[in-house]
């Protein structure tokens, strides 16, 4: 019964750390929707606008990426 | 670690696995394409070069082109207007000179003219002075003496008197020029003694003659710039303003 | 101005026909939940070798996947040698001119970051992003992940039936079956993550060192203007130690965005499969090929820009923009 109760707790930890998720959601759209304007104002610069909104998504999905490990070591390693 | 499956041995072949395949790509793919998308770049490049070139100098050949036409067409219009004004020279010429006939043309007929009335007048003034003695004695009643009154009729139409000119003082004109105008042609006595009389009394070295009717009778006389007027129609003229 | 006919053609009805079928599949055999586990699975029971200090050395699916990968860049690979061997300047045909096409446009996308450092630089990007690349979309393939040895396991196990699994749960504790797919993507092993992002973080600091020399090292430890200015030289030297820091986290950062998003993405693939057995799979398949190319692009151009970064130095030394 012990260890159900912990196999319990593993899994809502696991969901709750995944709750960080939406800060690289939240960035990403945000990212998105600058690099949307941007390319609307100024479709000839659309080409770096895209470059440079894909590196900075890739660095707020970093922190989702994070959430994403920490419940992977939760559910898997602890 | 062990949990997530990281593990030195799996990681180390890994890495071993990127070298080989980094050293096997970047031997056999990227040299070779780099290279050729250089070889490529630097084709275009000079592609470009040689057509900048071939611009460059189509461009001077066209300029050159330009340079030979407008020196060709300043050529053509410095001769089209060179024969213009030639051509206008000529009929110019061709007008003054048809002018300058035509005017010697009518002098002559004007010459002729005048020659052929003063004959008219020459021959008329025999048979005026006639007429005029005719009516003198019908007015008076008794004849005048034949000699005496042609010597008057010759005073009257050519203002002489014993061989003198009848208006003419002692040194009053002086002039290079002098004409005489009659109100009948003078015969060439008459010619002769009044061309006589002005050479010596005034400085004139030559002296023409000329018919005008409307004079009446006496001579006037103009010497340079000064008139003397010893016409009938001149003293009748007088007459009338003092009688005013 | 091209007004093509719209007719019920053949093709459609062939995929109404593979829905149908796929449908009557599902029924005949239940699709599992199959079982999720984040290392790589052993395909041997005994270890190939055992090396000393490092342990047992075990031949797994993921080890199958990264060959088939180095398979198909070799191919490739000698595909654009034989073509290029030649000479000249014609364009490549086939899979070799779909490549150049590729290099020419990353080659361009890293001149213009990097400048004359190009050439250095390009052949990490491009290595890493063609090895992520393949084996990101080797996921898509049909069979990856799903086609392998019935293993026996003590719970969670379903029973089998030949050679095939049927949704019939075994009671707890007694012995079941679960597959162990005889390739899994190698982007969803963490081994394989993390190679690539230590070999960038490590190319990176080698390439800043070849670039400026010792001057490199003043981008950690900042003393420049520690004494003239107090305050700001501390936070400079702070901001030094961040970026030291910030190195480590790279790497973390790296291999886990890789693999989060890769191993979500066939999770997310065969739960999905085994939740709506029929077509759902094949929109999700379609995501995950974009995914998979974002992934590829994202981890070869932070390569990319954090190498050029290195040649660049730190913003306050003149005599680094030289």
């Amino acid at each position: 019964m012990q260890g159900d109760i912990v196999a319990a707790a593993k899994l809502i930890g696991a969901g709750l750390a995944m709750i960080g998720a939406l800060g690289g959601g939240i960035g990403i759209g945000l990212s998105a929707h600058g690099a949307v304007q941007g390319i609307a104002r100024n479709p000839d610069a659309a080409g770096t606008v895209q470059t440079n909104m894909i590196l900075g998504i890739a660095f707020a999905e970093a922190v989702a990426i994070y959430c994403l490990v920490v419940a992977l070591l939760i559910l898997f390693v602890f | 670690m062990e949990g997530l499956g990281i593990n030195l041995g799996y990681l180390l072949v890994q890495i071993f696995n990127f070298g080989i395949m980094f050293v096997v790509l970047k031997e056999w793919a990227y040299k070779p394409i780099l290279k050729m998308l250089e070889d490529r770049r630097e084709t275009i490049n000079k592609g470009l070069e040689d057509a900048r070139v071939a611009a460059e100098a189509r461009a001077n050949a066209e300029k050159e082109a330009e340079k030979i036409i407008a020196e060709a067409q300043a050529k053509a219009s410095e001769i089209v207007r060179e024969a213009t004004a030639r051509a206008e020279q000529a009929a110019k010429d061709v007008r003054a000179a048809a002018e300058a006939e035509a005017a010697k043309a009518r002098e002559t007929a004007l010459a002729e003219v005048e020659a052929e009335r003063n004959r008219i007048l020459a021959d008329i003034r025999g048979q005026v002075a006639s007429l005029a003695i005719a009516a003198a004695q019908k007015l008076v009643g008794e004849a005048l003496d034949e000699k005496r009154q042609h010597s008057l009729l010759q005073e009257f139409f050519a203002g002489v008197q014993d061989g003198r000119v009848v208006v003419l003082g002692e040194d009053e004109l002086k002039g290079s020029e002098a004409e005489v105008v009659s109100a009948l042609p003078l015969t060439d006595e008459e010619k002769e003694m009044v061309e006589k009389d002005l050479l010596a009394k005034t400085g004139a070295e030559t002296v023409s003659f000329r018919v005008d009717p409307a004079i009446l009778g006496g001579l006037v006389i103009r010497v340079g710039d000064q008139v003397i007027d010893g016409s009938v129609a001149g003293q009748l003229n007088e007459l009338r303003q003092a009688l005013r | 101005m091209n007004e093509r006919k719209w007719r019920w053609g053949f093709n459609r009805w062939l995929v109404l026909l593979f829905i149908v079928l796929g449908f009557f599949a599902a029924k005949k055999y239940p699709p599992i939940s199959p079982h999720v586990q984040l290392p790589a699975e052993r395909l041997s029971h005994d270890p190939l070798f055992t090396l000393p200090g490092i342990g047992e050395f075990y031949l797994t699916n993921t080890l199958v996947a990264l060959f088939l990968v180095d398979l198909i860049l070799l191919a490739m690979a000698f595909a654009i040698r034989r073509q290029t061997s030649k000479g000249g300047l014609g364009m490549l045909k086939g899979v070799s001119g779909a490549l150049e096409a590729l290099f020419e446009g990353l080659y361009n996308m890293t001149e213009s970051t990097a400048g004359k450092w190009a050439k250095e630089i390009f052949p990490y990007f491009a290595t890493i992003m063609l090895i992520v690349l393949i084996s990101n979309w080797m996921e898509l393939i049909p069979g990856v992940d799903s086609i392998g040895f019935l293993e026996k396991v003590a719970e969670h196990g379903y029973a089998a039936q030949g050679p095939f699994l049927i949704k019939e749960e075994v009671a707890h504790g007694a012995e079941g079956f679960v597959v162990i797919p005889w390739v899994r993507v190698v982007s969803t092993d963490l081994n394989f993550t993390f190679a690539l992002a230590l070999i960038s973080v490590v190319m990176t600091q080698v390439i800043g060192i070849r670039a400026q020399g010792m001057a490199y090292f003043t981008k950690f430890w900042n003393t420049s203007t520690l004494f003239s200015k107090p305050i700001f030289g501390a936070i400079d030297f702070g901001v030094g130690l961040l970026e030291l820091i910030s190195e480590f986290s790279k790497i973390l950062s790296f291999a886990f965005r890789l693999f989060g998003n890769i191993f979500a993405g066939s999770v997310m693939l065969f739960v999905l499969g085994a939740l709506v057995p029929v077509f759902v799979q094949s929109m999700v398949l379609l995501l995950e090929a974009f995914v998979g190319i974002i992934q590829a692009l994202v981890f070869g151009m932070l390569t990319m820009t954090f190498m050029a970064q290195a040649t660049q130095g730190h913003g306050g030394h003149d005599e680094a923009h030289a």
